[in-house]
């Protein structure tokens, strides 16, 4: 009889002999599995959960424009000096930029300033962006109702606002707010768009801000840190489709860095920062949490394995005499070895089973709960099943290897 | 000359009990042929377990040589020694050792799993060897559910399951009534003259003159090597 067909042939007669040792001991097997359920249950979740939390920071950054630069004018890596001297952006850099720079589809000059609004007695106070048309391309945002805010209002500097759905929500309620007058830092405005909702990542509402002409930020809300009539604190750079960031941010800081006459050697008076960086960043602290997260789940499925053990122990000492017999009529040492390794193994791949089901219902509640998305995928199917099988055959391999090495007389005599 | 089934020489076992070595055997030299039927008789203590235990291959001599069908055992690895112990001899206990909660068919089979037979082949042979025992109507049966003799037939079937050359049966009848017994050693009667090899162990006298040969065990020797006086033929059952 061919090799492999026999050892297929065995594992069967293994599974077999297990089910019917593991039924003859039902509580105790329900119990050891029970360990192991909620060891593969604690893992599956903080595996879910962590992928949760990488695909949400994905999917956050991808909201602000999967193809962008962010240039601020803070001087970069100011960490070991201080650095008073602030670094300034204006409105000709970002001219220079959209005219030298290859690749640079738009560019989006922000001033930023926090808002109080008021409505009515209502009060919201919100970052607020001073913006141009562009900012909707370059950030990838449009409005859910009313308009964005056009070259128009730029032009005008108008006294127009544009709501993030949060804002709206908080200052008007139910009530519709399109055409409504509210005080913005004690000067009235009109809104005339709500923004489309972003949601929320890592507990940050992206809904809660507005925006106004950045002409209109200028005039009214410009604070002490703007130095010139045409700086700028954010300018976002939206890049074509499929151009590499590196090189668009190469470019960009040859170009800042000769306009700015910055001697080699000397640290850049501006940041540039690529939407790569940022998901190579954060996907860093993500991955850090994950393995926090499952080195601490794992503790619980190490109890559980140990519980495996314990209990393989039990019952190769009950069935000493069942290994002699076994071993008088022809059983292999290595025969016995892979009965106990797969009864350790089918307890195990049963508890992984049921902890991956009750994962699966737990990551709803979670989702619901939380806000936290824990997706449960065929990966971590198969990876939570392979897990289980790994740790019977880990922790039932020292009570395995113990059986098969009794002696087959003296397992016989044993009572 | 042919190969004897089972040749021991000068056969030694020593035991460490509370740290005095007993003698379990004390140098044992026998020869058993094809085709025998011997029952090994003695006292409890005498050794004659023990020598089961080596012919079985079920534990390894200190001192001295055993050879099955040729075979000398005493270079011979587990696995190889597991392999004799599946292919070349059936096992009958004074317990029966069935599986409870597992059918008579599937106690049957277990040798096989052993010898590699697939799951088809394993049923065909177990149910062919249970119905030769008489137990055709019983194979979906577990232990609790038959009787001693019943049980003892199941086993008897489990040891011929691989085609042995010797059935080795320690005490077969030593949980069995008189009736029973005589039927059970009617069916060892039966395959003997089939032309299988019987070896038992017993220390009851009766049921040693079922045997062709008698070899009794003392203090570890066999002091009596000698056929069967007034040999006892089972009624056909």
């Amino acid at each position: 009889m061919n090799k492999v067909a026999r050892i297929f042939s065995s594992w069967g007669v293994n599974i077999a002999i297990a089910m019917t040792a593991l039924r003859t001991n039902l509580m105790r097997s329900i119990l050891t599995t029970l360990g192991v359920m909620i060891g593969v249950l604690a893992v599956i979740l903080a595996v879910a959960v962590g992928e949760g939390a990488k695909s949400s920071v994905v999917d956050s950054i991808n909201s602000l424009g999967s193809n962008m630069a962010i240039i601020f004018p803070q001087p970069e890596n100011n960490g070991g000096r201080a650095t008073i001297d602030r670094g300034r952006l204006t409105m000709r850099d970002a001219n220079a930029i959209v005219r030298t720079v290859p690749a640079v589809v738009e560019v989006a000059p922000q001033l930023r300033s926090t808002l109080q609004i008021i409505v009515s007695g209502r009060r919201a106070s919100t970052p607020g962006i001073g913006a141009t048309p562009a900012y909707g391309k370059v950030a990838n945002i449009g409005v859910d109702a009313g308009r964005f805010i056009t070259e128009s209002d730029v032009r005008t500097a108008a006294r127009v606002i544009v709501l993030g759905p949060s804002v709206a929500t908080k200052l008007f309620g139910t009530f519709e707010p399109l055409g409504q007058m509210v005080r913005v830092n004690r000067v009235p405005f009109t809104v005339v768009g709500i923004l489309e909702t972003k949601g929320s990542s890592f507990g940050q509402d992206n809904d809660d801000l507005a925006l106004v002409p950045i002409s209109t930020a200028r005039q009214r809300f410009a604070t002490s840190t703007v130095q010139g009539p045409d700086d700028l604190h954010v300018l976002f750079v939206g890049f074509e489709d499929g151009e590499d960031l590196a090189n668009g941010k190469k470019a960009i800081v040859r170009l800042l860095r000769q306009r700015y006459q910055v001697r080699k050697g000397e640290i850049n008076p501006f940041t540039v920062r690529t939407t790569e960086e940022f998901m190579k960043e954060t996907g860093k602290v993500t991955q850090i949490f994950q393995i926090l997260l499952v080195s601490i789940a794992s503790i619980s499925l190490l109890v559980g394995g140990i519980g495996i053990m314990n209990i393989m122990l039990v019952s190769v000492t009950e069935r000493t005499r069942e290994i002699g017999l076994r071993m008088a009529l022809g059983a292999k040492r290595s025969d016995i070895r892979n009965q106990f390794l797969v009864e350790a193994a089918v307890l195990c791949v049963i508890g992984g089973i049921i902890g991956l089901g009750c994962a699966a219902m737990l990551s709803g509640v979670i989702e619901n709960a939380a806000g936290l998305k824990a997706p449960i995928g065929i990966g971590i199917t198969i990876f939570a099943i392979a897990f289980s099988a790994t740790i019977g055959l880990l922790f039932g391999g020292y009570p395995a290897v113990r059986a098969s090495r009794l002696s087959p007389i003296e397992a016989l005599r044993s009572e | 000359m042919p190969i004897p089934l089972l040749e021991t020489h000068d056969l030694v076992k020593d035991y460490v009990v509370g740290g005095e070595v007993v003698h379990a055997l004390n140098g044992v030299s026998v020869k058993i042929e094809r085709g025998e039927f011997v029952a090994i008789m003695g006292t409890s203590g005498s050794g004659k377990s023990t020598f089961m235990n080596m012919v079985g291959c079920l534990d390894v001599p200190t001192q001295g040589s055993l050879a099955i069908d040729g075979i000398d055992t005493r270079t011979l690895e587990s696995d190889e020694l597991a392999e004799i112990r599946n292919k070349k001899i059936g096992f009958v206990f004074q317990q029966f050792n069935l599986l409870n909660r597992t059918t008579a068919l599937d106690n049957v089979a277990v040798p096989l799993i052993y010898a590699g037979f697939g799951v088809t082949a394993r049923r065909e042979r177990a149910r062919a060897k249970l119905e030769a025992m008489g137990l055709g109507n019983r194979l979906d049966h577990t232990p609790a559910k038959l009787s001693g003799g019943q049980q003892q037939r199941v086993a008897i079937a489990r040891a011929l399951v691989t085609d042995p050359l010797m059935l080795l049966a320690d005490e077969p009848t030593g949980a069995l009534d008189t009736q029973t017994s005589e039927d059970i050693m009617g069916i060892f009667q039966q395959l003997n003259d089939d032309g299988i090899t019987v070896v038992i162990v017993t220390h009851e006298t009766d049921i040693a003159q079922y045997a062709a040969r008698q070899i009794l065990f003392r203090d570890g020797k066999v002091v009596d090597d000698r056929p069967s006086q007034h040999r006892k033929r089972a009624a056909a059952s």
